[in-house]
């Protein structure tokens, strides 16, 4: 992998200028989409809710089904997407990189290893596999944090992320011969990512987290722009460059594993969202991490609805990570090509 | 974390990780007259058909493929149960094979009221006692009796005919590439010394190895049991010294990996494969 992909695309764009009533109008329309994601996801699916009853009687199943199975799940999809929107187009900033995820500085090497380790020693009991990916994503990020002290280069950190991550994939593979099947199929349906039901409990510490993690990206966002000048410039416009990046990669770090002890590892929304929004409203971060946030939720929600309503056709819920990167990567590829042309 | 999965992870504490135990119950209490039973793997579908219960049936899992139940609703995997499909079905009783992967999914059910039979299915005993925890829940406790019984004499005859041969050394294949086998504490290893077999994987580290293909020469099998239902691979091993000689038998039917009632059977054709010169039973 290249991780020198022409920084100068990052740069803020010098025609656009940063607006508070423009911002306010493209966060006003993602937001609405993200609301019209929630209602749509909480009303489809497989069983034909009567909306009467969902209102008016609270023990009947139409009622269960939307406040304890729809509601849920899409409040969950929706915080698990806004932290990987917010976390991909923070890091892109950060690292310059295009191809950065958030999974890219070792969280999702750290949290799949640790998932793994908990299922195949059989602790699925207390949400073993959730707390163990929790655990293990913070050590990943201690262990690239630790290396990019040393080196100063954001490459260092990057570095030591892929590496890690190609690490606990190669250990993974190996604790997989070691176990039974049944096992493995656990682990493989938990690695592809999924959003299961979770408690009001379980949602509302989710959101705690998620609304500081990306409140402090959003925070730091200006010092983003910044700091794609470069770290000698932007550390003479005043951008203590070492402190920002350690509270983005905290925040990032803490951010992306309290999604994936959620959901398990969804890819590709991280990538493509804010690549999408940058096309769409340019690389101005202060805009562009609170818009993928919102423009997170939306896509996840949405790919979840859609593994949802494909159910009578497979019998099966696909992993909502393999709908978000079915529908991510043409999605991309098109815009990407719309946007070239016109330039 | 819910009530119920607090009980289920309780339950799974008190029988050591991984080790629920053969019969549970999760959820509310089942009514005493069952009317709409949903089974997540095909092994409990066949409880409750042999059962005689099959009318109760609204919903099975995607691996069903019994002519009975062709027609009715699909709620998803032994991994995977869609939560919402099987709440949209409203049954009374849901029947469960408890495994790693499905904790989850089963403790949500269990949070939304819905009565849940969970069985553990991994030794003939489990099968035998949730046999008999299937009849009780669905009324049937005679039938279940008597279906438990037979399967509990099947196996003692089988003891006793095996009782009467020289012990084949047995190699018994889920998949050639990778050489996946039934090391020890595998539903197989248990049926091939009731068909008198002894295991040749009996040391290995797990009960469905990865086998390395020079263990298997060296064991030197009298008979390969091919449970593989034709996935490929096999001619390559067949030629290789060591495994050449032995007699390669294909199982004739799946009864032998269903852990359900039709394990009689299975264990009938095993005892044949394993001893080919005994004429049909009756002997």
């Amino acid at each position: 992998m290249s991780v020198a992909l022409a920084p100068r695309r990052f740069a803020v764009a010098p025609g656009v200028r940063f607006s508070g009533g423009r911002a306010l109008a493209i966060l006003s329309v993602l937001g609405l989409c993200m609301v019209a994601a929630l209602l749509a996801s909480a009303v489809l699916g497989e069983y034909p809710l009567g909306l009467r009853r969902v209102l008016l009687e609270p023990l009947s199943v139409d009622a269960t089904v939307f406040w304890r199975l729809r509601v849920p799940r899409a409040v969950l999809g929706a915080v698990v997407g806004a932290a990987l929107g917010a976390s991909g187009s923070a890091l892109q900033g950060l690292l310059k990189n295009p191809l950065a995820d958030p999974f890219i500085l070792g969280v999702s090497g750290g949290a799949a290893l640790g998932a793994t380790l908990a299922l195949a020693v059989g602790l699925t009991a207390f949400a073993g596999p959730s707390l163990f990916a929790f655990v293990g994503s913070l050590a990943a990020m201690g262990l690239v944090l630790a290396v990019g002290r040393t080196r100063r280069s954001p490459y260092a950190a990057l570095l030591t992320g892929v590496i890690f991550n190609a690490f606990a994939s190669a250990a993974i593979t190996g604790i997989k011969t070691l176990i039974s099947p049944d096992r493995v199929g656990e682990i493989l349906y938990w690695l592809a990512g999924s959003l299961g039901y979770e408690s009001p409990r379980t949602l509302a510490g989710a959101a705690i987290l998620q609304v500081a993690c990306v409140g402090v990206l959003w925070r730091q966002s200006g010092r983003l722009n910044l700091l794609s000048l470069g770290d000698e410039d932007a550390s003479s416009l005043g951008v203590p460059v070492d402190r920002t990046r350690v509270v983005v990669l905290v925040a990032t770090s803490l951010s992306v594993a309290g999604a994936v002890a959620l959901s398990g590892l969804v890819g590709f929304v991280g990538l493509i969202v804010p690549h999408l929004l940058r096309l769409l409203v340019g690389p101005d971060q202060r805009l562009l991490v609170p818009a993928s946030a919102l423009g997170g939720a939306a896509f996840l929600v949405l790919s979840d609805l859609l593994t949802r309503l494909l159910f009578p056709v497979f019998h099966a819920e696909l992993p909502v990570g393999v709908v978000t990167a079915v529908l991510g990567g043409p999605l991309f590829l098109y815009l990407l090509q719309r946007a070239e042309a016109r330039t | 974390m819910s009530p119920a999965a607090a009980l289920l992870a309780l339950g799974v504490l008190a029988a050591g990780p991984g080790e629920p135990a053969a019969v549970q119950t999760l959820g509310p209490r089942a009514p005493g007259r069952v009317r709409r039973v949903v089974t997540l793997a095909p092994s409990l579908t066949d409880a409750v058909l042999a059962l005689g219960a099959g009318d109760l049936l609204v919903g099975v899992s995607r691996f069903d493929e019994q002519p009975e139940v062709r027609t009715l609703p699909r709620v998803g995997g032994f991994v995977d149960p869609s939560v919402e499909a099987v709440a949209a079905l409203k049954p009374d009783l849901v029947l469960v094979q408890l495994g790693p992967g499905n904790q989850r999914p089963v403790a949500a059910l269990a949070a939304l009221g819905i009565p849940i039979l969970a069985l553990r299915l991994a030794s003939i005993d489990d099968v035998l006692a949730g046999l008999r925890a299937v009849g009780v829940a669905l009324g049937h406790t005679d039938k279940a009796e008597a279906l438990a019984r037979a399967l509990a004499e099947t196996r003692a005859a089988v003891r006793a005919r095996a009782g009467g041969f020289p012990s084949v050394r047995a190699l018994f294949v889920y998949g050639f590439e990778p050489l996946v086998v039934a090391g020890p504490g595998s539903f197989a290893d248990e049926l091939l010394r009731d068909a008198g077999g002894i295991n040749v994987a009996q040391d290995a580290r797990s009960a469905y190895p990865v086998w390395s293909v020079e263990h298997a020469l060296a064991a030197k099998p009298d008979v390969v049991l091919d449970a593989t239902h034709g996935v490929g691979g096999r001619e390559a091993l067949q030629e290789l010294p060591g495994l050449r000689q032995a007699r390669w038998v294909t199982l004739p039917s799946p009864a032998l990996l269903h852990p359900g009632p039709a394990l009689g059977q299975g264990l009938e054709e095993l005892f044949r494969a394993l001893h080919p010169v005994v004429p049909e039973a009756g002997r």
